[in-house]
């Protein structure tokens, strides 16, 4: 082996040097891309030193192959070592950097909005479906005979009065309460059943934050073979625990509906201090929540049922009232106001 | 109405009972408390004096000095009542008290003079609103220096009922009534107050008729001399203004006392102005007037019941006396009037006159008869005690239907078993004897013919519309036993699936395909629309033939604006999107507040076309079913089931039987969004948003019938105002097809499966230009009870497919008159008879380049008779493998073939695209 420095080891030096000092210099991926296609590409310097072999004489070709091949070599090397530092080093920046801002707002999606009163509707009648009762749905648009009459309220009382009432031309009215539906409800399903009818009701009284002349109620009936006072302290307190989704107390006062007989006025343990009296209760520790009692016999008739087969208990929950209690809405125009904006405080989980 | 405890305990026997503890158990039982109030707490220091000196104050001319004697001392005070006077008994309040009224008296001086306390008004001590004068104790006979409280009985526990809860209850308007009630609570001996012992004459008071047209059930009359009008004892005055009833004189004091203590409202005529010393009860004469107590004059009508004198009117029945006859100072002779009047007909004149009393708020609730005897008797004892010199000169004339027809007594025939089993108690729990006990308490009568049968007689205070069935023995078992004693009893429950009508589950699944999938916001309105809304938009439904259709009209309406029922949703959610665009909604949809999207769930109201649908089935009588719809042998099944009462109405119902109207569910979306400029009523919107609002509603009703299953819905514009397209049915009850804001240009019918089930319609740009905002608003109306009856698409589990499709778009210069609808019809047809499965969909319409361009929008402007650009995608797949580069050419020359077939579509420009 000569030890005489061959003319061509300085080429080969020299494009060593500025490939591996290029390769060095590269801070990212693209730029040692293309420094490897200045090396090794097919224009590249590397390349172009592979293919001088050629030129050379017979005696120094393999020297020269073997020179280029190792300078090739030591080139491909050095990309894929400062390739994978690269990487290393730019996942290691990622994970070193902390500006991020994790407590940046979301962007909100384009869902719509259900209405509050919709929400707990429908809440209400999976409570109620769970536990057996039939849903149904009744018309506004109701005969007298339905509102009033089949409902032991006769001409004389007081509820009849043009006051509290929506009266149409045709001679019908717009119903005073879900409970027109009673007699509907006795004749469409065979008894025993449990039943609620939930929908809006109209009373022709001036507005304010507190009264509103359209609101929503859910009426609840049950008819069975024995139904007692004890039955529907039973019911109430289950239903009742389960639309507030805690153990509710109810108690029971006297109250005067001409539909049931007993009636009473049903209070439920205050939601807000639990007992030892607060503001919203007035100190008492009891809510008064709604109207209940058992059906009375004529109301049984005008249903087309036997009193002497048949009993059952009724209620009137306000929906538009527990949609304010659930919510802290202090105005109650606010739910049929029209205003978008009111809605679109409550997201779409229908 | 206020219940003083101290009275309650003069009828029973209350020792050992706290009356604030008591509360509760009485608002359980009887009625509602609203409040408890302390009287006189506070009042212990405050002792009674006696004026014996009044000199004038030296600095001041409208303050005196008084010297009082108070037992072991006399104390001068200063003193700025107008109506002191030497010999004066009244209230002093000594130095470093503190009253109920907030005042604290101190050792102090008054305008330079000592003034070691002070003497007290009625409101300084907190007793009531009134300081115009010092309280003057008279008919206390207590010496000097005696306690207020011990002196006289002002220390009270007052109980502020719930007006509401005892409306039906006419015998709890009284103390009576009350302590009966409490009597039987605690168990203990109702003390009947004396209605012994009177000596009646046989003279006749007056001469009394009554009309038996009247509203007067029971006029009762007697007539006193010898009575010297003064002050009620202070006693009497303090009770009555604790009660809220001002005092007046002894004479009209005993009217009120009567009336506080037994309900029945009394009144007492000055005999000198009876005219003719007679009185008749009668229908009033249209046109009559009568100057009330307070110095009106009212004019009557023939529903009033009056009291007439020979001359004229001198009371109205029930609500208020006339000021002709008024108690005066110098009045002598009284003439009593006790009476019963129609519950009804004092409410309609107390209503009508706007004069809500005492007196009326209780005969309005129907008063017992009896009472107003009893009443009478209360009357003379009380009187002769307030004015101790009178006499009674008459007889106690006694008249009216109830007199000459006595009402017989209310009987109920039951089972203790029943009356048990209703309450969920054994008769362990509620023991014969209890029961027995609890009902005589309360005054009813009780036969029991064996073990279990019970006879009970209601008493007459209780009878007719308050107790009358075996249920109401219930409640008032019920309620002495205390409910809160009674175990709950789970209800037995039969393992069934609950019936939910198929309409349930379709309004949530539509709703949340509203709200979830198409990013609307429900909104929940009124069922009326308003007026002067639809009056400035030209809001109105006309029929195929252009007449208007008529909606349900209130007959009263609690304003101008609202005198309809709506028959579209729609209307209203119109007005709701003009609003909500004009204060903006919460700007979270990235359109920064100028679109809003709402939709509504509800009923329309749609009047019954008679008599062309009364023979349909579906139409609704608002009667019970078997009257309805049910042979004649279930209807007398029915009715023999029936109470009178209520048979009597069934019967009238039917007689007088109307259609209630069509009530259809429906669905109606609007979205709208805010225009720049307008003017002159003309606002023009961009074609590319119209056209924009347009497929975002189309897209809400394709996604609500994919949601519910149904198929695919047609669109088609009418083919004349107010005509359905061709093959399409619809049923009573229907959408209008011709509502004002109907676009005659922009808008389609939506069909499901052939049946007719609302409109989409961009607005009309008369409507469009009557909105107080600019703005392009497309609006939608479904009926889902129409949506409903068309049968259901079954989905199924398909596995998908297994090779890849392959896809190419096709742009189509078409005309105006171009529908995507037929085009893609075509285009699909043509292309599936080349390939196994292929899909067409519209991915791009290109109205206009020039508005693109910015430049004005002229569609025809160059000249072009193909202006619109319709792109369509083919998606096509072959069943058993992977689509040839044959397959794609094949479907591709299959879709231009027909393209060149289309009419609308520009001649020629196949062979374009395929060179
Ligand atoms: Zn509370």
């Amino acid at each position: 082996m000569s030890t005489e420095t061959p003319a061509w080891q300085a080429d080969i030096d020299a494009t060593a040097a500025a490939s591996l000092a290029a390769i060095a210099a590269a801070q990212d991926l693209a730029t040692l891309r293309e420094v490897e296609v200045a090396a090794l590409g097919r224009k590249g310097s590397v390349t172009a030193l592979t293919k001088r072999t050629g030129q050379l004489d017979k005696s120094e070709r393999r020297a020269y192959g073997a020179a280029s091949g190792g300078l090739r070599k030591q080139v491909q090397q050095a990309i894929a070592a400062r390739r994978d530092a690269i990487r290393q080093a730019t996942v290691d920046a990622e994970l070193a950097d902390l500006s991020f801002d994790e407590t940046l707002p979301g962007t909100e999606p384009a869902g719509g909005h259900v209405h509050p009163l919709s929400r707990v509707q429908l809440e209400l009648e999976e409570v109620f479906t769970s536990m057996g009762f039939a849903v149904l749905d009744y018309p506004e648009i109701e005969s007298e005979f339905d509102n009033f009459e089949a409902l032991n309220i006769p001409g004389w009382h007081p509820a009849r009065d043009m006051q509290d009432t929506f009266w149409l031309e045709s001679g019908h009215l717009l119903r005073t309460h879900t409970s027109a539906g009673q007699v509907r409800a006795m004749h469409q399903l065979e008894p025993p059943f449990r039943a609620i009818f939930p929908g809006k009701v109209y009373r022709y009284e001036s507005t304010d934050a507190s009264h509103e002349h359209t609101f929503h109620q859910l009426e609840g009936l049950m008819i069975d073979r024995h139904v007692s006072v004890g039955h529907l302290l039973d019911s109430m307190r289950t239903l009742l625990s389960a639309i507030f989704r805690r153990d509710v107390q109810v108690r029971l006062r006297p109250g005067y509906f001409p539909f049931v007989e007993p009636g009473f006025e049903l209070d439920i343990s205050c939601q807000v201090c639990g007992g030892p009296g607060c503001s919203v209760c007035k100190h008492t520790g009891w809510v008064e929540l709604l109207p209940c009692g058992l059906v009375h016999p004529n109301v049984l008739r005008a249903g087309g049922l036997d009193p002497d087969e048949w009993q059952g208990w009724a209620f009137g929950l306000g929906l538009s009232r527990l949609v304010m209690m659930r919510y802290g809405v202090s105005d109650i125009r606010l739910l049929l106001g029209g205003d978008a904006r009111f809605v679109e405080g409550f997201h779409a989980g229908a | 109405m206020f219940v003083s405890w101290n009275w309650i305990s003069e009828l029973v026997d209350t020792t050992g009972v706290d009356p604030k503890a008591f509360a509760d158990r009485f608002t359980l039982a009887v009625a509602e408390i609203e409040g408890v109030v302390d009287v006189a707490a506070g009042l212990d220091q405050v002792v009674v004096a006696d004026v014996v000196a009044v000199s004038p104050h030296p600095n001041a001319d409208k303050l005196r000095l008084a010297d009082c004697d108070l037992g072991h001392a006399t104390v001068r005070v200063v003193c700025g009542a107008p109506d002191l006077r030497v010999g004066m008994r009244v209230p002093f309040v000594p130095p470093g008290v503190t009253l109920p009224s907030g005042i604290e008296v101190r050792h102090g001086e008054v305008r330079g003079v000592p003034s070691p306390g002070m003497l007290a008004s009625e409101a300084d001590l907190g007793l009531s609103e009134e300081h115009a004068g010092l309280l003057e104790l008279h008919g206390c006979d207590a010496a000097p220096g005696t306690p207020l409280c011990d002196a006289v009985p002002i220390r009270d526990v007052l109980y502020e009922i719930d007006n509401k809860s005892i409306t039906h209850r006419p015998d709890l308007w009284g103390h009576l009534g009350m302590a009966r009630e409490v009597a039987a609570l605690l168990d203990r001996p109702l003390l009947r107050p004396s209605t012994e012992g009177l000596a009646f004459t046989d003279a006749d008071p007056v001469s009394l008729g009554v009309s038996p047209f009247s509203a007067c059930r029971r006029y009762l009359c007697a007539r006193f001399e010898g009575v010297v009008v003064a002050p009620s004892p202070v006693a009497v005055r303090l009770r009555l203004r604790s009660l809220g009833v001002r005092p007046i004189s002894n004479v009209v004091d005993a009217t009120n006392l009567v009336m506080l203590e037994t309900g029945n409202p009394l009144h007492a005529f000055d005999a000198r102005h009876v005219r003719g010393d007679a009185i008749t009860v009668r229908q009033a004469v249209e046109g009559e007037t009568l100057v009330t107590l307070d110095g009106v004059s009212r004019g009557l009508t023939s529903a009033d019941c009056v009291i007439v004198d020979e001359v004229g009117p001198v009371a109205l029945a029930g609500v208020m006396g006339g000021a002709n006859s008024e108690i005066s100072g110098d009045t002598t002779a009284v003439v009593l009037e006790a009476a019963s009047f129609d519950g009804a007909a004092v409410r309609k004149t107390a209503s009508r006159l706007g004069m809500r009393t005492e007196s009326s708020a209780r005969f309005e609730k129907h008063l017992d008869p009896e009472t107003a005897h009893l009443a009478a008797l209360r009357f003379a004892h009380v009187l002769l005690r307030l004015s101790p010199g009178s006499q009674l000169v008459s007889r106690l004339a006694d008249v009216g239907r109830h007199v000459d027809a006595p009402p017989q007594a209310t009987q109920i025939h039951t089972r203790r078993s029943y009356l048990r089993s209703r309450l969920g108690l054994d008769a362990t729990q509620l023991t014969d004897a209890w029961m027995d006990r609890a009902l005589t308490a309360l005054e009813f009568d009780v036969q029991g013919p064996d073990e279990d049968a019970l006879v009970v007689t209601v008493p007459s205070f209780r009878a007719g519309r308050d107790v009358g069935i075996a249920e109401d023995l219930v409640e008032e078992l019920g309620r002495v036993y205390g409910y809160d004693h009674i175990p709950s009893q789970a209800p037995r429950v039969a393992a069934r699936p609950p019936f939910v009508p198929p309409s349930k589950p379709q309004d949530r699944r539509a709703r949340a395909a509203m709200a979830l999938g198409c990013g609307l916001t429900e909104l929940v309105l009124y069922s009326f629309e308003s007026e002067s809304f639809r009056e400035r938009v030209g809001l109105q439904e006309r029929g195929a033939d252009g007449d208007v259709l008529p909606r349900e009209v209130l007959r009263n309406h609690l304003s101008s604006d609202m005198t309809h029922m709506r028959r579209l949703l729609s209307n209203n959610l119109l007005a709701a999107t003009e609003r909500n665009l004009l204060h903006g909604t919460r700007a979270a949809d990235g359109h920064k507040g100028t679109r809003v999207g709402l939709f509504e769930l509800g009923r329309a109201f749609v009047p019954v076309d008679l008599p062309r649908e009364a023979d349909h089935p579906a139409v609704d009588w608002g009667l019970p079913a078997p009257m309805a719809s049910g042979d004649a042998a279930s209807q007398t099944a029915y009715l023999a089931n029936l109470n009178d009462v209520l048979r009597e109405g069934v019967q009238s119902a039917v007689a007088t039987k109307r259609p209630l109207p069509w009530q259809p569910r429906r669905l109606a979306i609007a979205i709208g969004e805010r225009l720049g400029g307008g003017q002159d009523g003309l606002v023009q919107a961009p074609r590319s948003l119209s056209v924009a609002l347009y497929r975002e509603a189309v897209g809400a009703v394709e996604s609500l019938c994919a949601q519910l299953q149904r198929p695919a819905p047609q669109l088609a514009r009418q083919p004349e105002p107010g005509v359905l397209p061709s093959g399409v049915t619809s049923g009573p009850g229907a959408v209008d097809l011709r509502p004002a804001w109907l676009h005659p240009a922009r808008h389609a019918t939506v069909a499901v499966a052939g049946r007719y089930v609302g409109l989409i319609s961009l607005v009309h740009p008369e409507v469009r230009g009557a909105l107080e905002v600019p703005a392009e608003v497309v609006l939608v109306e479904l009926d889902l009870d129409a949506l409903l009856s068309v049968d259901t698409v079954a989905e199924r589990g398909e596995a998908p497919a297994r090779f890849p499709p392959s896809a190419f778009d096709l742009t189509l210069p078409c005309q105006l008159s171009a529908r995507a609808a037929a085009l893609t019809g075509a285009l699909h047809a043509a292309a599936a008879a080349a390939v196994d499965d292929v899909d067409v969909d519209v991915r791009w319409v290109s109205e206009f380049v020039a508005e693109a361009g910015g430049a004005a929008a002229d569609p025809t402007g160059d000249g072009d008779p193909f202006p619109r650009a319709m792109t369509f995608r083919f998606t096509s797949r072959r069943a058993a493998g992977s689509l040839t580069d044959d397959d794609v050419r094949a479907v591709r020359a299959a879709v231009l073939r027909c393209a060149a077939e289309q009419a609308s579509v520009r001649p020629g420009w196949a062979a374009e695209v395929d060179a």
